[in-house]
């Protein structure tokens, strides 16, 4: 009886898997899978706080302007996107946009002028808290930061307006291109209830591909939009981006063809890849860099409002001491396994036409280290290994954030480097938000993190004295030409000129060394040969990618 | 007796809900003492802090921490636990939306570690093979003693990478919008072979040796000996004498099993990229997100409850006798 039960079964199975072969429905014949390790929250540009929200956001919703990455000058150009050109007033006081006749919303509906001005005022609105709010200090705007549309924007047509800017105003090209939002949806919308609105997962987009689908924690999946002024009939029918969380994973999809592209490869993993015939890997350098940073003030002394050099690290020619004892080159070739470039100021050489090959980064050099550590007054006087300087000895915890391996290795390097040279040193990992907000409220006096380099450079948030206008300076650097460099770069002067105090500002900090710069770390690109017209630059991974193909 | 059960009950629900209550107030306090800020998620080299401020103010996160408890409380009473910061939406909107899958995924794994490790333990006693009975009671404890992670990328490496049986990760295939509606649900089950296996093997080595060492002690107790002798089939006193009791201290176990299963597994989630309660619980909490990292603890806590309710329940089905133990 049994069995004849279980016959059954399996013949309805069958009966149902043969009905299940017979659709006349099919899949996409082309479509590029990129893995990413986390979901998007939203798809709402004005919320697309974090690297994959962006990213993904931003084929959604193009600028009024494209940038291209000048690997020549280590620079953007600009080209046109929403807006087809554009004209500076002779003062340099306003700015003329045309726009394009010929975008569309993915509802049909026309972009215009209206919809650019309206973003301005949205993005800048104090109650939507945008990811842009808090930006636009070169426009007219309130105390509270909120753009004044009367004196900023003037709409002459459906296709052009003017963008006015206050007198002393500094503003260049990819500042001002915001991302476009349609008006006519979200000013259907409480402006305090956007965050929480049905349009933050149903866009209604103008880029070059449209969300088709989104599978919460699984996939992304986009299409051409074949409304948009960026669409051409190549095209891949879909871009899908594979939530993976386990990097394992998605480096066994890779391997096995499930997955096109991947980002921040292991190096460990890039021989393995490299193996095989389909893949190629992109190793891009010179936008991380991984530093140990040295509080150079007192902390105690700053929480009650004085400037008073760090006992520890206030001294240049230690900090200069503290880099030499390292030897950062051990931790490249090994781990690295050469695949990233010794750090010798916060400007890497992408940055072609402002990078200074002059200064070079400080050589491993024990005796050295410990000649200037003891002209600094830091010997070891009672022989027990550490150094002192009166009764004060040479010895501090190194913070670092748990979860990278890279470094939980150079940490160990590191520490045993110096106590070589007298220094004790004790390494502590903690959680990383933890340690963020230790960082921010500035409770540490060494740690190691790593840094990202914006594009265009932009040093001022991490150099300048004023804590008020560098929130990133945890270090408490301090330095009256550093801040007059970093002042100058922000008036209206030639690129030329600026990169000529760009390469003054470099030498000024390799002389200070606030903080240990080791080395530039990698970002390797892994994709499939199989996508073509690919254009991987240090602006971006997914640069112009309603340009790939694939290969027949 | 049954107005003495409706009383108990109610006296158990309200226990329940002060357990509730307690939890999320201690965890409420506890979050706050602990280090990090959400608004330091806010700030960056472009934003300054004003982002911060204005997130810190639009969550009252710059409310004395009394005023801010005051609230929650209020909040909790009328059913509201708050907004995510994460996800801008009420917070048991974004948990439903990852409880779902966790219950259906804990509970057919619920199901096969209890009918797996029942079926192996009856099949083994059937058999009556010492070397049979070794093997597998040296097996369960290697199986149970492999971590998940391991078993996960090992299973995936074998099956998916080499042999290409199954897939890697995800909970269904691109192409199966364009599936028909037999081949979506062919589509899921291929998906969830692995990660099911991953999940359920611990518990089947667990509950197979709970069951195993019931059934053998209880295989030698005078009562059996006297059925044996009465003439009674092996069949009949293994499902009708043996069985029974031998399941009474599983469910107990199985019932916190259940629980935790339904709080989330992490590893398994994490490996073969599903989204369930484990992985929504871990983000929430690195990134500060208080009121989820609530709700989410408060779920957790809500199905353990529930889960050793249903235990003893099923335990009152075996056993009547033990009605007011279970009640009280």
């Amino acid at each position: 009886m049994n069995i004849k039960i279980l016959k059954l079964l399996l013949l309805s199975l069958l009966f149902f898997l043969i009905i299940s072969c017979n659709s006349n429905q099919t899949s996409p014949n082309s479509r590029i899978i990129i893995g990413i390790s986390a979901d998007v929250q939203t798809f709402n540009s004005l919320f697309a706080f974090s690297y994959e929200e962006s990213a993904i956001v931003d084929l959604l919703y193009p600028g009024l302007l494209d940038f291209k990455w000048n690997s020549e000058k280590g620079e953007l150009d600009t080209y046109p996107m929403i807006a087809q050109s554009w004209q500076w007033s002779e003062d340099s006081s306003y700015i003329k946009f045309f726009l394009r006749d010929d975008i569309f919303w993915s509802d049909g509906t026309k972009l215009t002028s209206a919809d650019v001005v309206f973003s301005y005022d949205i993005f800048s609105d104090p109650d939507v808290q945008s990811r842009l709010f808090g930006t636009f200090d070169y426009l007219y705007t309130d105390a509270e930061g909120h753009i004044d549309i009367e004196k900023t924007f003037k709409v002459i047509s459906a296709n052009e307006f003017e963008m006015h800017f206050p007198e002393n105003s500094i503003a260049d090209l990819v500042k001002i291109s915001i991302p476009v939002i349609p008006e006519h949806i979200f000013s259907n919308i409480k402006r305090d209830q956007l965050a929480s609105s049905e349009i933050n997962f149903n866009p209604v987009s103008s880029g070059p591909f449209k969300l088709k689908k989104w599978d919460r924690n699984q996939t992304i999946t986009l299409v051409p939009d074949s409304n948009s002024f960026l669409f051409t009939s190549g095209q891949v029918s879909e871009l899908v981006f594979k939530v993976v969380p386990d990097y394992t994973s998605r480096i066994l999809q890779l391997r096995k063809g499930d997955i096109d592209l991947v980002e921040l490869v292991k190096v460990e993993d890039m021989n393995d890849i490299k193996a095989e015939n389909k893949l190629s890997v992109i190793n891009l350098v010179g936008r991380e860099y991984d530093y140990i940073g040295w509080n150079n003030i007192d902390r105690e002394a700053f929480s009650v409002g004085k400037i008073k050099p760090n006992k520890l690290f206030g001294s240049r020619n230690v900090r200069k001491a503290l880099t030499m004892a390292i030897d950062r080159e051990a931790i490249l070739d090994e781990y690295l396994l050469k695949q990233g470039e010794l750090a010798a100021s916060p400007v890497s050489r992408i940055f072609k036409l402002a990078f200074n090959n002059e200064v070079k980064p400080y050589e491993y050099n024990p005796q050295a280290a410990k000649r200037l550590l003891a002209e600094d007054g830091w010997k070891d006087e009672n022989k027990n290994g550490i150094l002192e300087k009166g009764k004060e000895e040479f010895k501090f915890k190194m913070y670092y954030p748990v979860g990278n391996p890279l470094r939980e290795y150079a940490a160990v390097i590191i520490k045993n480097n110096l106590n070589a040279v007298g220094i004790e040193v004790t390494a502590e990992k903690i959680e990383l938000g933890t340690f963020i907000h230790n960082l921010n409220e500035r409770k540490m006096d060494c740690w190691m993190a790593g840094w990202g380099i914006p594009i265009p450079l932009d040093l001022k948030p991490y150099w300048y004295s004023d804590p008020n206008a560098a929130v990133l300076n945890f270090p408490n650097y301090r330095n009256f030409e550093v801040d007059k460099i970093l002042d100058q770069l922000e008036t209206k002067i030639s690129n030329e000129r600026k990169n000529e105090l760009v390469k003054v500002f470099q030498e000024i900090i390799h002389n200070d060394e606030p903080v240990t710069f080791l080395y530039w770390t990698p970002n390797v690109v892994a994709y499939n040969n199989r996508i073509k017209n690919l254009s991987i630059t240090p602006y971006g991974v997914l640069f112009h990618c309603w340009e790939w193909t694939l290969d027949k | 007796m049954k107005i003495d059960i409706i009383k108990t009950l109610f006296t158990r629900f309200l226990s329940s809900v002060l357990t509730l209550f307690l939890l999320v107030s201690f965890l409420f306090i506890i979050i706050r003492l602990s280090p990090g800020d959400p608004t330091d998620n806010y700030i960056s080299a472009k934003l300054g802090t004003e982002l911060s401020e204005k997130i810190a103010e639009k969550f009252s996160l710059n409310q004395p921490i009394t005023n801010q408890y005051f609230a929650f409380i209020s909040n909790i009473i009328r059913g509201d636990m708050g907004v995510s910061y994460n996800y801008r939406l009420p917070v048991f909107e974004v948990i439903w939306q990852y409880f779902s899958f966790t219950l259906v995924f804990a509970s057919i794994s619920f199901i096969l570690q209890i009918t797996l490790s029942i079926w192996i333990a009856l099949w083994v006693i059937k058999k009556r093979k010492r070397w049979l009975d070794n093997f597998l009671t040296n097996s369960s404890i290697f199986v149970y003693s492999i971590p998940a992670f391991a078993l996960g990328v090992a299973l995936i490496y074998i099956f998916s990478f080499n042999l290409n049986i199954f897939p890697i990760s995800g909970l269904k295939s691109l192409d199966y919008d364009y599936l028909p509606f037999f081949s979506q649900f062919l589509d899921k089950l291929h998906h969830l072979v692995l990660p099911l296996i991953t999940l359920s093997a611990g518990g089947v080595a667990l509950f197979y040796k709970y069951i195993k060492e019931s059934m053998d002690e209880l295989n030698s107790q005078t009562f059996i000996l006297n059925l044996r002798a009465s003439g009674l089939e092996d069949n009949v006193i293994l499902r009708k004498h043996i069985l029974p009791n031998a399941l009474r201290p599983l469910i107990s176990v199985a019932g916190i099993e259940l629980g935790i299963l339904l709080g989330g597994a992490l590893i398994t989630e994490v490996i073969f990229s599903l989204p369930g309660m484990g992985r929504l619980t871990v983000d929430s909490i690195f990134s500060r997100d208080y009121p989820l990292v609530i709700g989410c603890v408060f779920t957790a806590g809500a199905v353990m409850i529930l889960a050793n309710f249903l235990a003893d329940i099923a335990k009152l089905r075996l056993d009547k006798r033990l009605i007011k133990g279970i009640l009280n």
